[in-house]
């Protein structure tokens, strides 16, 4: 159905953090943390509330730009890069609050991310087919729909881009255990479509039951590198890092 | 600085300004119009600098304070032969104005105050400029001889000049009146209060509430009631400012009520500098004295008000914090806390006995959203109960509600069996009622120890302490009641730091120790150990198990397992509804809660009959 | 009561005026968030650039050239000075604005003197026209009619267009739109440019019927403060039904006394902040301002 999907050759990077330390104020958030994604594949960074996850994806998109470190992403260091400039190049933040525009309809959301996009992803036809639920719900405002049709349009709004990267930051966050589902099945889906995931949750079984690869972060330092499946046999890790 | 010095200086000053502006163009009663002016702006500067309020109405306390100096020295009492009469009556009545404008105006902020006040201000503008019979409207008063200055049966008119004495190029003592030392003895005064006042306890609770109001209402100080204060002093200090101006120029015109007089003050205060004692001041000198120069100038003199606001422009620009407000200043962190032994602490209150809080349908809805809806819930004192739920349930709108942030929609709160619904919520927290905050809300330019100072001072203080005058002093008891928090929260190695510069973990244990020295029986904590390392939440663990012993804690937390390990029981809210009810084994076995929250995997997570995988040391009650 | 109709009239061509002015405040402050003193200043120089392009040229390259000149006038000022006002408090923007105010209205003064000026405006355009009910002059007729067509301009600009969607998505939330990839930077200078041209142009229209001199901004600056306080900071109808609503209310009160019209309009600010504050259509939100 969609053009833009490519399915994943052999392995080659589309995204490398390298050695980046973020602050927020006088407080030292990110320590010379390193990750890695490679094209095609769906990353998830996983550890407790503070430990950093989402600062990391704040500070690959330029929201909370590193103070030192390189964010390479196809090549180029992007690394305080405006926020504007990293999305046009294909950088999709699907932020932990969603951020709709409450005072837009759905419609209006999409329609704005098509005119902002630097070149175009799914068409609306596609978007619809996908998110039905979104189509039913076009016309109503971004404050009259529900948390789970607020997280599918967010996803969507990244869609209609030519996003190359998307960063999803806790998207079954606040949802019912159906809709989370319903969302795991929607990342599990643009992911055979090709697309580059890094995902930031706190649901370690919703996580794991569709990464490829998973990092635990802690303390602003990755502690564990692996796949799902040895992370799950790895009891120290997982009592340690995230009290599972 | 110390007093002497201040006085000292301050003295040497002002004997010297009619004379050292003479060889650049200066005249004695320039002085004294910058010394009289400046009163207005030092008044001014409280509101801006200390109590972070933006007046643009300064003017009608100015300019009605120099119609009832006139008018009582003219028309109402003209047989009484003494000034004094009419500063007082200026003075009294320009505050009792203040004290009512500033009840209904400090509730608002920005924009919103600053346009109220300049309202405000027209409206005694276009009373002043009506009524002529008293007025004279838009003649304004005019040839108005000022009384003498008596005390007692001595008796001297102002305008008298000094003796003559020829000072080479700094003039001659002849050329000045006797109103400029009469001035400088005033302004001595006013600065002398001025500076005792921002010194003083009132002082330090103004500038707290302007650098953190909501921890500051928190903590049981009724935020609005220093304000109004605030407002009523600069507004008579302003209203001497005009009297005095007044009897100086034996006339006032309407148009000292206007617009630009308001914004006369404004620039004076934030071109000689803000938050600081002599930057009024200095502003008003700089501008009066540019203003005279200048528009005395032939080729310039057209231009002054452009080249003001170009002053005023790039003053903002690039010295936002004005002249003398650039000027680094030493630190005021030399304090260092005695530590003592804490056995002189103001005993414990009782413990209440039976239910301490209950609920009775409880809701609060953001438009059509019910955030909490129809919440029964009652707590036994002494208990550890979380809350928890979903994000969105409703936790952190219950505890806003419970803490008086937030005004319920419907429904009951009883504390102590009280109905406190209605109850705004300093009175809360002086009822007994403490809240930590989910982002710790601190003051972050003050040292650890003052801002558990400064809750323990409201403790003690009560809502409103008008204490204007006694320095901000070291309370025995207020100090053994913040140590004793410190040490609660083990925070005493750390209590000179700046807060700001905390970690994030140390800041949310000083958010709690403020809540503490509040002394509360009932403790709201909103997500204490979110963000926090494993090491910092065992340690905040350890530290809310001791903290229950001693008080009710109401606790909404994400991290199960210090939830499972520490609550006496769990409340469960879903879609702002209470889910589910019970102790933790309860809420753990309890399907709709796994449905719900806990998503499905808690099952497989947790074994329910297993106890939780952290190394808690204490077993579950 | 004979007077009432014409006086309507008097009030609504007013009001028109003061939402023309509140509404480059208005939509200013919603998406910039920046509190403008010296949108007053915008007014005059348009009054000041359209009088003398008319003197030259006429009513219609005077109505072009001011809203040009006090667009470009507004993205130098933004450029150089106001950008780094845009995250400050609001005190610190109501001084700095006010400080450009006086800065403006003083060289303004300096370069055309302090006498009331008034515009040369075609023959035909002096005339009265016959409402049925009263004589009305035919220029008041048509600068009501003009800014109507401004405000529905304005509108379709924010509702209609591509680039009013990111205004308004902007206003809400600007990180998000730019992490969509859209400019707000530039969008928020085409804003406040656009304030601006529509104060300018607003300016030069007004000023047939109002004459101008220096202290004109300032004039017509505090009442349409009050106007978007009334109307709720930010909200576009807001500004609309506030403004008429401002311009009746002091053109009535001329009927009972004239000097009152200018102290009715506090009055009813003072009211309206005292029992809501957030205005008759603003959001509870914008009261910290």
């Amino acid at each position: 159905m969609s053009t833009t999907a490519t399915p994943a050759t052999g392995k080659q990077t589309i995204l490398s953090v390298e050695s980046i330390n973020t602050y927020y104020g006088d407080s030292h958030i990110l320590k010379d943390l390193d990750l890695r994604v490679d094209r095609g594949e769906t990353v998830a960074l996983l550890g407790r509330n503070g430990g950093g996850k989402t600062t990391t994806l704040k500070s690959i998109v330029g929201w909370v730009p590193p103070r030192s470190g390189r964010v390479m992403f196809e090549g180029t260091n992007i690394a305080g890069r405006e926020m504007m400039r990293n999305a046009r190049a294909g950088v999709s933040l699907v932020p932990e609050e969603r951020r709709i525009f409450t005072n837009l309809t759905v419609a209006e959301n999409l329609k704005l991310a098509q005119i902002t996009a630097a070149r175009p992803g799914w068409s609306l036809d596609e978007v619809y087919a996908h998110f039905p639920r979104l189509q039913e719900r076009s016309a109503n405002k971004g404050d009259e729909i529900s948390g789970g049709e607020k997280q599918m349009l967010a996803i969507a709004r990244a869609l209609v881009q030519d996003t190359k990267l998307l960063l999803l930051d806790e998207p079954t966050e606040g949802l019912a255990p159906l809709i989370v589902r319903e969302v795991e099945a929607i990342i599990r889906e643009i992911k055979s479509k090709g697309m580059t995931i890094l995902l930031v949750e706190q649901n370690f079984y919703s996580a794991l039951s569709v990464a490829d690869r998973c990092y635990v972060i802690d303390q602003g330092q990755i502690r564990y590198e692996g796949t799902p499946d040895e992370l799950r046999g790895n009891t120290d890790v997982l009592s340690r890092y995230l009290h599972v | 600085m110390k007093d002497w010095q201040f006085y000292a200086l301050t003295a040497l000053g002002l004997v010297l300004l009619p004379f050292v502006i003479h060889p650049i163009g200066g005249y004695p009663a320039l002085a004294t119009q910058i010394l009289l002016l400046g009163i207005g702006a030092i008044g001014f500067n409280l509101l801006l600098g200390y109590a972070g309020l933006l007046s643009y109405g300064q003017a009608m306390f100015y300019g009605v304070g120099a119609y009832v100096a006139l008018l009582t020295v003219s028309r109402f009492f003209p047989q009484v032969h003494s000034i004094w009469l009419g500063i007082l009556l200026a003075v009294v009545f320009v505050g009792v104005m203040a004290l009512l404008i500033g009840m209904l105006t400090v509730r608002l902020y920005g924009i919103y105050f600053a346009l109220l006040t300049l309202a405000f201000a027209q409206m005694f503008f276009f009373i002043v400029f009506q009524w002529r019979s008293l007025t004279r409207g838009d003649d304004g008063l005019q040839g108005i001889t000022a009384p003498p200055l008596t005390f007692g049966p001595w008796s001297l008119d102002l305008t008298q000049r000094l003796p003559d004495l020829n000072l080479g190029i700094f003039g001659n003592l002849h050329d000045v009146t006797y109103w400029y030392p009469f001035s400088a003895v005033v302004v001595l005064g006013v600065l002398a209060f001025v500076r005792t006042l921002t010194r003083s306890q009132y002082g330090e609770i103004l500038a707290a509430i302007r650098e953190n109001e909501e921890r500051s209402t928190f903590v049981g100080f009724d935020s609005k009631s220093y304000r109004i204060a605030a407002f009523t002093i600069a507004g008579v200090l302003t209203g001497l400012s005009g009297a005095l101006k007044g009897l100086f120029d034996t006339s006032i015109a309407v148009d000292s009520l206007d617009v630009e007089t308001s914004g006369s003050f404004v620039i004076y205060a934030v071109v000689g500098g803000v938050k600081t004692l002599f930057g009024p001041l200095l502003g008003t000198a700089i501008i009066q004295y540019l203003q005279n120069v200048i528009s005395g100038n032939q080729h310039f003199g057209e231009a002054w008000r452009l080249i003001e606001g170009v002053i005023f422009v790039a003053v903002i620009a690039f010295w936002p914090k004005g002249l003398l407000g650039s000027i680094p200043q030493p630190s005021e962190f030399a304090y260092q806390p005695r530590f003592r032994p804490s056995d002189s602490l103001p005993e414990a209150k009782p413990m209440t006995e039976g239910i301490i809080l209950e609920t009775k349908g409880l809701s609060k809805f953001f438009g059509a959203f019910g955030a909490n809806s129809d919440i029964d819930f009652k707590v036994r004192a002494g208990e550890l109960r979380a809350v928890i739920g979903p994000n969105g349930a409703g936790k952190t709108t219950f505890f806003n509600v419970l803490s008086g942030l937030r005004s319920a929609s419907a429904g009951t709160i009883y504390f102590k069996g009280r109905d406190i619904t209605r109850m705004p919520g300093p009175q809360r927290v002086a009822s007994g009622i403490a809240k930590a905050f989910q982002t710790a809300s601190i003051y972050p330019d003050e040292s650890v120890f003052e801002n558990v100072r400064l809750a323990a001072l409201a403790r003690v203080q009560g809502m409103f302490a008008p204490e204007f005058l006694r320095r901000s002093g070291r309370l025995q008891q207020v100090d053994d009641i913040a140590h004793d928090a410190l040490e609660q929260l083990d925070l005493s190695n750390v209590a000179t730091t700046r807060a700001g510069s905390l970690s994030h973990g140390d800041k949310k244990r000083l958010d709690i120790a403020v809540a503490l020295a509040t002394q509360p029986e009932l403790l709201l904590l909103d997500e204490p150990v979110a963000g926090m390392s494993i090491d910092e939440i065992h340690k905040t663990d350890r530290l809310i198990r001791a903290l229950a012993k001693r008080m009710t804690v109401l606790i909404i937390e994400h991290d199960m397992d210090l939830v499972m390990g520490i609550s006496d029981s769990i409340t469960v809210l879903h879609q702002g509804k209470v889910l589910a009810e019970g102790t933790p084994a309860e809420i753990r076995a309890n399907r709709l809660v796994q449905e719900a929250y806990l998503g499905g995997h808690v099952a497989d997570a947790v074994p329910s009959s297993a106890p939780p995988a952290a190394p808690h040391t204490e077993a579950n009650p | 009561m004979s007077q009432l109709p014409g006086t309507l009239l008097d009030g609504l061509i007013r009001g028109l005026a003061y939402v023309g002015i509140a509404l480059g405040l208005t939509i200013v402050f919603g998406m910039l968030r920046l509190v403008n003193f010296a949108h007053g200043a915008f007014y005059m120089i348009g009054a000041y650039v359209g009088l003398v392009v008319t003197e030259h040229l006429g009513l219609p390259l005077g109505l072009i050239a001011a809203p040009i000149a006090v667009a470009i006038f507004a993205v130098i000022l933004d450029f150089a000075l106001l950008r780094r006002f845009y995250d400050r408090n609001p005190t610190a923007q109501i001084l700095i604005t006010f400080g450009i105010a006086i800065v403006v209205q003083e060289s303004l003064r300096l370069i055309f003197t302090g006498t009331t000026r008034s515009y040369a405006i075609p023959f035909w355009l002096k005339s009265s026209f016959n409402l049925g009910f009263t004589q009305y002059p035919t220029y008041r007729m048509i600068f009501a009619l003009g800014i109507v067509v401004l405000i529905f301009a304005v509108w379709f600009f924010i509702e209609r267009t591509n680039y009013g969607l990111i205004v308004r998505a902007g206003i809400r939330d600007r990180t998000m739109v730019q992490l969509l990839g859209g400019n707000v930077r530039q969008a928020s200078t085409v804003i406040f440019a656009l304030g601006g041209a529509i104060a300018g142009l607003v300016g030069a229209g007004a000023s047939p019927i109002y004459n101008v001199d220096p202290n004109t901004g300032f004039y017509f600056l505090v009442p349409s403060f009050v106007v978007i306080v009334i109307g709720g900071l930010g909200s576009f109808w807001g500004a609309v039904a506030g403004g008429l609503l401002v311009g009746e209310l002091q053109s009535l009160t001329t009927l009972i006394s004239a000097p009152a019209s200018d102290i009715v309009i506090y009055v009813a600010m003072a009211i309206v902040l005292m029992v809501r504050p957030s205005g008759l259509f603003g959001e509870s939100e914008l009261i910290r301002g």
